[in-house]
C-alpha cells in the first residue's frame, strides 16, 4: 500500500495529511512551523505522520506541498538587488504606478508614496520600440542592453525582471535581451515579462515580473533544499507544488515562475473546503479560513471557484492566475488595542507567528483574539491535542488591563474583542460579496483554519446566516485540498480584436497554440495524453470599457463553435457581473485569449474521513464554565470531535474540541454530524 | 438576530455599530462602481456616498459628499415616507451640496417600520447631462442651462412607485441609456445603505442606535479638539489664492479670499473679499444652509495636522466637524455667492483652491506644519475621426505632484480623488490612434524644499491622425504654492511641436486646437510646492535625486545649493563647494518668505490683472518662515 502525503506550511503550523491510496484511511498531524527553513518542518512534519500511522518511508508515494516560501520572500522585503530594464522614455514606470491614492478624498496632502520594488537608480532604459501589435518600429538596441545591465551589476543588482512596451504582442525584444543577459551576465536571475506575463497594461506586468525575480532565487534555493529532503527519505517519490490557480506542477517548474504560487496554501484551502462541502452536497459556499493574521474569503458557486488574474500582496499589484480570494479582517492573532479617543478596536495588526498570542508564553505583550477566547473558557487549556499549553493566567491579566481602559470587566472585555473581531470579518464579506453581487446568508459558511470554528457562529449571525459546515480536522484543510487536486497550466495572450472585423480561423489558431503549449508542459510533467483536457476563456469587454469580463467557454462546443459562443456569452456574462448587457447595441472587442491545460491527478479514495488521530480523546469531557455576553458565565458541554459519529447531535452551548481546532456551538445553534463526518450547524429561526 | 438590548451604550456596541457605518459606505461604493456605466464613475471614481441621521447628520466620513437639507427644506419631514427616492442636481437648489450639474444626486429615507432612522445617499459624474457640449462640461459656458438638465430637488420615486420625471431626466442627456443606468445604479446602491442601517436597528434598537450616532458625531469634534486643535495658534489670519482664467474672459486672477479667525475649541472661516463672480464657469454656489456643505468639504485639511501620517488617515470627518468649523460669506455676486444661473461646469478649481487656501492659513497658524500646495485635477485630450465613421474621444484625468510635507517628500503625480486611475501606454495605443513616445515624471517640477514637492507628469504624444486637442487645466499661469520656506512647484504645460521643429505653447483652458498627424504634443502636469528651506535639504537626497532624474544638476544647484560632481557613472556630493555655495546663497538671500506662489502673480498684480477690497491687505507680506527643523522619520526619505 503506497502513501499520498500532504504539507502545508503555514505562519505557525505546518499541517500534515496522508491518505492511504488503496483504504482510504486519513491521518493528520501538525508540527510548529520553522520560519528560518521551512524545510526542516516539512521533513519532520512527514516523519511524524509516519511515526504515527506506522508507516515506512519508502511507501510514500507522493509529496504535494502548499507554501508560502514565495509569500515570505515578498513579505519580507527581499528587495535588495534587484533591476528592472525598460523602454526608453518610461525609465519612472514603476514611480508613477496608476496615480492612485488609496482610500479616504484628500488623502493625497498626508499620504506617502510606498517604497518601490525597486528604487529608481536601479531602473534601465533600453532602446527598441514595438507597436501594440507587435510589429517592430525600431529594432533593439544591444548596446544600451549590455550597457544597462553593466550599470546594473556594478551596483549590486543579482536579479533583473525585463519589461519592455507590448511585449506581450511579441517577445521578440525581450528574448533578445535575454540571451544577452544569458550570454554575458551569467551570474544574473532573469525574468522576461513576455514568459511570466504576456498581457497588457505595462505597469502590472512589470510588477508582477519583478516579484516573480524578486522570489525566484529563494524559491529555487528553498524548493531545491525541500526536494532534497525528501528525497533523502522517501527515495525518489513525485514532489508537487500548488500554485494559485489550485493546480500543482512539479517543484522543477515552479521554480521557473515561482510568483504563481504567491497564493499557493489559501487555494489549497478552497479545495478542501470544496471538497468537503461536495461530500455533504453541498456546493454553494463561503470559505472562512481564518489564520493566524487574517482570514481568506473565498465564493463557491455549484462547486467551482471562481478565477480571478489580479490581486494584491502587501499593497503591490500582481497579475497571476488565482483562485478568487478575498483577504478580510482579522485572525487568531490579532491585537485588540484602544485608540486614542478610549474606542476599543481590533486588528489589523496581529501578533502572527511569533511572538504570537500572549497565551502562548513566547513573550507575546498584547492580547489577541485568541487570549480573549481563552479567557471566556471557548478554548481548551492546551491545542494541538495537548502539545502547547496556553497560559490563562497571563491572558486574563491582559484583558483585565485592556478592560479597565474601556470600563469593562475582563469577561465582557473578552467578549468584546471576539464581537469586534467577527463584525470586522463581516464588514470584509460584505465588501467581497456584494462586489460579485451575491447575497451571503444563502450560502453556507464553510469555516476551518486554527480559528474558524471559534469564530464562525458569531459571524454568521451577523451576516443573517444560518448555516455552517465544519469540515472534520478544519485546522488541516488546505493540507487536504492539496490531496485533491489537478496539474494546471494557465496560459495567456492579448490579442485585442473587434467582432466586426475579427478572423475566426485566427482567433482559433491563438488558442490552439496557448492550448499545445499547454499540453507540452503537461507532458514535460509525465502527464499522459488520456488525462489531459484544456478549457478555453477569452476576456472580453464593450469597445471603449477599459475592464475586461471573463467569458468560459463551456467544453459542449467544438473548437470551430468556440469563438462564435465566446462573443455571445459575453452579454450575458456581462450581465451577471454588473447587471447589465448591450446585446445588439455596442460592438464586442477581445482582449485576452485564455487555455487552462488540466492534467487529471488520480484522487485517492477519500469519501469518509476517519477523524481519529493521535491526540484525541473519546467521548464527553468535563464541562466547563463558558462566557457569553448576553448569558455571563454559564455551565457549558464540551464534546471531543473524535466521538461524534455520523447521526450524533449536538445543542449549544456545547464546546466542540478536536485536534488543531474549536467549534463553538453558541446557545440557539444545533448541530448534526453527518455520514461525511462534517458537522452541519444551524440556528434555530428567532 | 437581536441581543438583549442593553440599558445603554457600551464600548462593544458602538464600536460594531461604527464599524458598520463605516464599512456600509465602502460597501455602498463597492457597489456603484459594479453597476454604473459612465466611465467617470467607474474609472476615474468621480462619484461619493454617505449615510445620514434622521436629522440630517451626516454620519461617514472617509469622503465628503452632498447633503440632505434640500428634503427638510423643499418637502419638510412630513412628505418624507417609505419607498420615496429624492432626487437633484441644481447648484443653486440643493442647500449648496451640489457642485455643478453633471453631479446627480439620489437619496433614500431609511424607515425602521414607520421610524424616519436616517437617508442613504449617492452621486455620481455622469457622462452626459445635455448643453451645449457633449459631456456637458463647456470651457465657454456662459450661463448654467448651457451647461445641461437641472433639475431641483424632486421624488423620483414616490412610496416605491417610480414617476415620468425619470423618462424627462433621461431624455435630456445625449446618453440616455447609460444615464437611466447610472440613476438604477445609484439607487440599487442605496439600498445597501438601507438594508445595513435597518439591520443595525433590528439588532440594536432605534434608541440605542441613535445614541451610537451621537457618539460617532461627537466623537468626531472631540477628536479635532482634542488632536489638532491645539496645534494652532489662536489669531486672525488672511490668506488668498487664484484661478486663472475663466474660460470666457482673458486670464487674470480670480482670487478666492478667506479669513481664518481661531479661537480655543472653534475656526471661524470668512469668505469675505473673494473676488466677484466670473462670467465662464468657475463659480462655486456654496453659500447655502450655513455653508453645511463647504464646511464638511474643507475639514479634512485638518487632518494633516494628527501625529502621524497613518493617525490622519484614521481620522473620519463627519457631521461633528460643524461643532468646531464655521463659514461666513460675502454678499451675493462672488465667485463663491454667484447669482443664480451663472455657470459652475468647471467649479473643481475653486473647490481644490478652498483646500489649498484653508491649508495656508493653517500654515501661518502652525509655524509652517503643514503640508504646501497640490493641484490634481486636469483634463486633456484628443478627438477626432480614425476614418469617417469611427470618432475616438482620447480624454485623461492627470494628476500632479503631491506637497511637501515636514515629514516627507511630496508624492508623484497624485490625485486628489482615491483609486483614480491613468490609462496604460499599452491601453491608449491599442484603443486610440496614438503613440506614447514618453510617459516619465518632470524634471525639476517638484517645488524644491527641505521636503520637496512631488512631481508631474512628462508626457510626448504623437497623433496618428488629424486631431482635436482639449484642455481644462488651470495652474499653467500661477504655480502650486511652497510652503515654510519650500519653493513653488512647476506649473501646466500644453504644448505642440511641428515636424519643422518649432514649439508653439498652447493655452490651459481650449477645447478646439486642430492638430496635425506628424506632430507631437507634450504634456506636463504641476509638481508640488515644497516645503521647509532647500539649503538645508540633505544633500546625499539631493544627489539622489538628479542619479533618478527628478532633479537637474542645475536645479541641484540652483534651488538647493548642492555641487555635484559625476564620477564613473555615480553622482556625488562635493562636499566643500557645497558648503560655500550655500553659504553664499544663504548671505545672498535678503529673507525665507512662508509663502512662495512663483513669479506669475507678483507679474500680474503689476500689470493690473489683480484686483482687491481696499482694507484687504497682501496677506504673504511680513510673514517670514518658521524654522525648518530637521524632522526624524523614516517616511522623509527613501532610499
Amino acid at each position: 500500500m503506497t502513501l499520498r502525503v500532504s504539507v502545508d506550511t503555514g505562519g505557525t503550523f505546518t499541517d500534515v495529511v496522508a491518505i492511504d491510496e488503496a483504504g482510504g484511511r486519513t491521518y493528520a498531524t501538525k508540527t510548529p512551523s520553522t520560519p528560518q527553513d521551512p524545510s526542516v518542518a516539512l521533513q519532520a512534519g512527514i516523519e511524524k505522520i509516519l511515526r504515527s500511522a506506522g508507516r515506512s518511508a519508502d511507501e510514500v508515494e507522493m509529496v504535494v506541498h502548499g507554501t508560502t516560501s514565495a509569500t515570505n520572500a515578498v513579505v519580507e522585503h527581499e528587495f535588495e538587488g534587484i533591476g528592472l530594464l525598460v523602454t526608453r522614455g518610461f525609465r519612472h514606470i514603476i514611480e508613477i504606478a496608476r496615480q492612485s491614492v488609496p482610500d479616504g478624498y484628500g488623502n493625497s496632502f498626508f499620504w506617502v508614496k510606498p517604497p518601490r520594488l525597486v528604487p529608481l537608480h536601479l531602473v534601465e532604459e533600453v532602446g527598441g520600440r514595438l507597436d501594440f501589435s507587435g510589429a517592430e518600429l525600431e529594432a533593439v538596441d544591444e548596446r544600451s542592453v549590455h550597457e544597462a545591465l553593466s550599470r546594473l551589476q556594478a551596483r549590486g543588482v543579482d536579479r533583473v525582471a525585463v519589461c519592455l512596451l507590448h511585449s506581450y504582442a511579441s517577445s521578440e525584444h525581450e528574448r533578445r535581451v535575454g540571451e544577452i543577459a544569458a550570454e554575458h551576465f551569467p551570474g544574473l536571475a532573469v525574468s522576461l515579462s513576455s514568459t511570466v506575463l504576456p498581457e497588457y497594461r505595462e505597469y502590472e506586468r512589470a510588477m508582477t515580473t519583478l516579484l516573480d525575480v524578486m522570489v525566484k532565487p529563494y524559491c529555487a534555493r528553498y524548493l531545491r533544499e525541500a526536494e532534497r529532503r525528501i528525497q533523502t527519505d522517501q527515495g525518489d517519490c513525485a514532489f508537487l507544488i500548488m500554485q494559485s490557480n489550485g493546480g500543482v506542477v512539479t517543484a522543477r517548474r515552479a521554480a521557473e515562475r515561482p510568483v504563481t504560487m504567491l497564493f499557493s496554501g489559501p487555494a489549497a484551502g478552497v479545495l478542501g473546503a470544496i471538497h468537503m462541502a461536495g461530500l455533504s452536497g453541498i456546493g454553494d459556499i463561503l470559505t472562512f479560513d481564518v489564520g493566524g493574521t487574517s482570514t481568506d474569503v473565498c465564493v463557491v458557486r455549484n462547486g467551482l471557484p471562481v478565477l480571478s488574474s489580479e490581486t494584491v500582496i502587501e499593497g503591490y499589484p500582481v497579475k497571476v492566475p488565482i483562485i478568487d480570494l478575498a483577504t478580510v479582517g482579522t485572525g487568531g492573532g490579532s491585537i485588540a488595542w484602544v485608540d486614542p479617543q478610549g474606542s476599543l478596536k481590533v486588528g489589523p495588526r496581529s501578533a502572527g507567528a511569533d511572538p504570537g498570542p500572549i497565551s502562548y508564553g513566547r513573550g507575546g505583550t498584547e492580547p489577541t483574539v485568541t487570549d480573549a477566547a481563552l479567557v471566556l473558557g471557548r478554548l481548551p487549556e492546551a491545542l494541538i491535542g495537548g502539545e502547547l499549553a496556553l497560559r490563562h493566567d497571563l491572558a486574563y491579566a491582559a484583558l483585565e488591563e485592556l478592560g479597565e481602559r474601556v470600563g469593562l470587566a475582563p469577561e465582557e472585555a473578552a467578549a468584546g474583542v471576539l464581537e469586534i473581531a467577527a463584525a470586522n470579518q463581516v464588514h470584509g464579506i460584505r465588501r467581497v460579496t456584494v462586489h460579485k453581487g451575491i447575497d451571503p446568508s444563502t450560502y453556507w459558511l464553510v469555516s476551518f483554519g486554527g480559528a474558524g470554528g471559534m469564530l464562525a457562529a458569531d459571524v454568521a449571525e451577523f451576516l443573517g446566516s444560518r448555516r455552517i459546515l465544519s469540515p472534520p480536522n478544519p485546522g488541516n484543510l488546505s493540507a487536504l485540498g492539496l490531496q485533491v487536486s489537478d496539474m494546471r497550466r494557465d496560459l495567456v495572450r492579448t490579442f485585442v480584436r473587434r467582432e466586426s472585423t475579427a478572423d475566426p480561423k485566427e482567433i482559433i489558431a491563438a488558442w490552439s497554440e496557448l492550448g499545445a503549449t499547454g499540453y507540452e508542459e503537461l507532458r514535460a510533467e509525465g502527464v499522459r495524453e488520456g488525462d489531459m483536457t484544456a478549457a478555453l476563456a477569452a476576456d472580453l469587454r464593450y469597445r471603449g470599457q477599459s475592464y475586461e469580463v471573463r467569458v468560459l467557454v463551456p467544453e459542449e462546443f467544438s473548437v470551430t463553435e468556440s469563438t462564435e459562443a465566446m462573443w455571445d456569452l459575453f452579454h450575458a456574462a456581462h450581465d451577471r457581473e454588473f447587471g447589465y448587457s448591450y446585446r445588439g447595441e455596442q460592438e464586442v472587442e477581445l482582449v485576452n485569449l485564455r487555455v487552462q491545460a488540466v492534467g487529471r491527478i488520480a484522487r485517492p479514495n477519500i469519501d469518509v474521513v476517519d477523524p481519529a488521530m493521535p491526540g484525541g480523546s473519546d467521548g464527553r469531557r468535563p464541562s466547563r464554565q463558558v462566557y457569553w455576553r448576553k448569558d455571563g458565565w454559564t455551565d457549558c458541554a464540551v464534546v471531543a470531535r473524535a466521538s461524534l459519529r455520523p447521526g450524533s447531535e449536538l445543542e449549544g452551548p456545547t464546546i466542540v474540541e478536536e485536534y488543531g481546532s474549536t467549534v463553538v456551538l453558541p446557545r440557539g445553534w444545533h448541530a448534526r454530524c453527518d455520514a461525511a463526518y462534517n458537522l452541519l450547524l444551524e440556528r434555530e429561526p428567532t | 438576530m437581536s441581543i438583549d438590548v442593553p440599558a445603554s451604550l457600551n464600548p462593544i456596541d458602538y464600536e460594531v455599530i461604527e464599524g458598520t457605518v463605516r464599512s456600509t459606505e465602502v460597501e455602498i461604493e463597492s457597489a456603484v462602481e459594479r453597476t454604473a456605466r459612465s466611465p467617470m464613475i467607474r474609472d476615474q471614481h468621480d462619484y461619493r456616498v454617505a449615510l445620514f441621521d434622521a436629522r440630517g447628520r451626516k454620519l461617514t466620513g472617509r469622503s465628503y459628499s452632498a447633503v440632505v437639507d434640500p428634503i427638510f427644506e423643499v418637502f419638510g419631514l412630513d412628505n418624507v415616507f417609505p419607498g420615496d427616492v429624492f432626487f437633484w442636481n441644481d447648484p443653486y437648489n440643493s442647500s449648496g451640496g451640489i457642485g455643478h450639474i453633471p453631479d446627480l444626486c439620489t437619496t433614500i429615507p431609511i424607515f425602521k417600520e414607520d421610524r424616519l432612522i436616517g437617508f442613504s445617499q449617492v452621486f455620481g459624474h455622469h457622462d452626459d447631462v445635455g448643453g451645449m457640449v457633449p459631456g456637458s462640461l463647456p470651457v465657454h459656458a456662459v450661463d448654467m442651462w448651457q451647461e445641461g438638465l437641472v433639475v431641483p430637488p424632486i421624488k423620483l420615486y414616490e412610496r416605491g412607485r417610480r414617476n415620468s420625471t425619470f423618462d424627462v431626466i433621461a431624455r435630456n442627456s445625449r446618453l440616455s441609456d447609460h444615464l437611466k443606468g447610472d440613476l438604477d445604479a445609484e439607487r440599487g446602491a442605496a439600498l445597501i445603505g438601507v438594508r445595513r442601517i435597518v439591520e443595525l436597528a433590528d439588532r440594536y434598537g432605534v434608541d440605542l442606535l441613535e445614541e451610537a450616532f451621537d457618539e460617532v458625531i461627537s466623537k468626531c469634534a472631540r477628536v479635532i479638539r482634542s488632536e489638532l486643535l491645539p496645534k494652532i495658534a489662536d489669531g486672525v489670519y488672511h490668506w488668498e489664492d487664484f484661478i486663472e482664467c475663466d474660460g470666457v474672459t482673458a486670464p487674470r486672477l480670480h482670487a478666492l479670499r478667506m479669513t481664518m479667525t481661531k479661537t480655543p475649541d472653534k475656526i471661524v472661516l470668512d469668505f469675505s473679499g473673494t473676488d466677484p463672480e466670473a462670467d465662464g464657469p468657475i463659480n462655486w454656489a456654496i453659500n447655502y444652509s450655513d455653508g453645511r456643505f463647504v464646511r464638511k468639504w474643507m475639514a479634512p485639511v485638518l487632518r494633516s495636522l494628527a501625529d502621524t501620517p497613518e493617525r490622519a488617515a484614521e481620522i473620519d470627518m463627519n457631521e461633528g466637524v460643524l461643532d468646531v468649523i464655521e463659514v461666513k460669506f460675502p454678499e451675493t455676486g462672488t465667485l463663491v455667492t454667484p447669482n443664480f444661473g451663472k455657470p459652475t461646469g468647471l467649479r473643481f478649481f475653486i473647490l481644490l483652491r478652498s483646500l489649498g487656501v484653508f491649508a495656508a492659513l493653517l500654515a501661518k497658524a502652525t509655524g509652517g506644519r503643514m503640508p504646501a500646495d497640490h493641484e490634481t485635477i486636469r483634463i486633456w485630450g484628443l478627438y477626432g475621426r480614425n476614418d469617417k465613421d469611427d470618432f475616438f474621444l482620447f480624454r485623461e484625468v492627470l494628476g500632479g505632484g503631491g506637497p511637501g510635507r515636514p515629514w516627507a517628500d511630496g508624492s508623484d503625480v497624485v490625485h486628489v480623488v482615491p483609486n483614480s486611475r491613468n490609462l496604460p501606454v499599452e491601453f491608449s495605443e491599442t484603443n486610440y490612434p496614438v503613440r506614447i513616445e514618453r510617459l516619465a515624471l518632470k524634471t525639476d517640477s517638484g517645488g524644491a524644499g527641505y521636503r520637496r514637492g512631488g512631481l508631474g507628469y512628462d508626457k510626448t504624444i504623437r497623433p496618428l491622425v488629424d486631431t482635436q486637442l482639449l484642455s481644462n487645466a488651470d495652474r499653467s499661469l500661477v504655480n502650486t504654492y511652497g510652503t515654510n520656506g519650500g519653493r513653488c512647484g512647476g506649473t501646466y504645460r500644453v504644448s505642440r511641436r511641428r515636424p519643422d521643429g518649432s514649439i508653439e505653447e498652447l493655452p490651459g483652458m481650449c477645447d478646439d486646437v486642430a492638430v496635425s498627424a506628424g506632430e507631437e504634443i507634450h504634456v506636463v502636469t504641476t509638481g508640488g510646492g515644497g516645503w521647509g528651506d532647500p539649503l538645508m535639504r540633505e544633500p546625499e537626497l539631493v544627489a539622489y535625486d538628479v542619479t533618478c532624474g527628478l532633479v537637474s544638476p542645475e536645479g541641484a544647484r540652483r534651488d538647493y545649493g548642492v555641487v555635484l560632481e559625476e564620477s564613473s557613472g555615480s553622482v556625488e556630493v562635493d562636499q566643500a563647494a557645497t558648503l560655500e555655495l550655500r553659504a553664499r546663497l544663504s548671505a545672498e538671500r535678503t529673507d525665507v518668505p512662508m509663502f512662495d506662489r512663483g513669479p506669475y502673480v507678483a507679474l500680474a498684480r503689476s500689470e493690473g490683472r489683480y484686483r482687491a477690497p481696499e482694507w484687504w491687505k497682501d496677506p504673504d507680506e511680513g510673514w517670514q518662515a518658521g524654522p525648518t527643523e530637521p524632522v526624524v522619520s523614516e517616511l522623509a526619505t527613501r532610499p
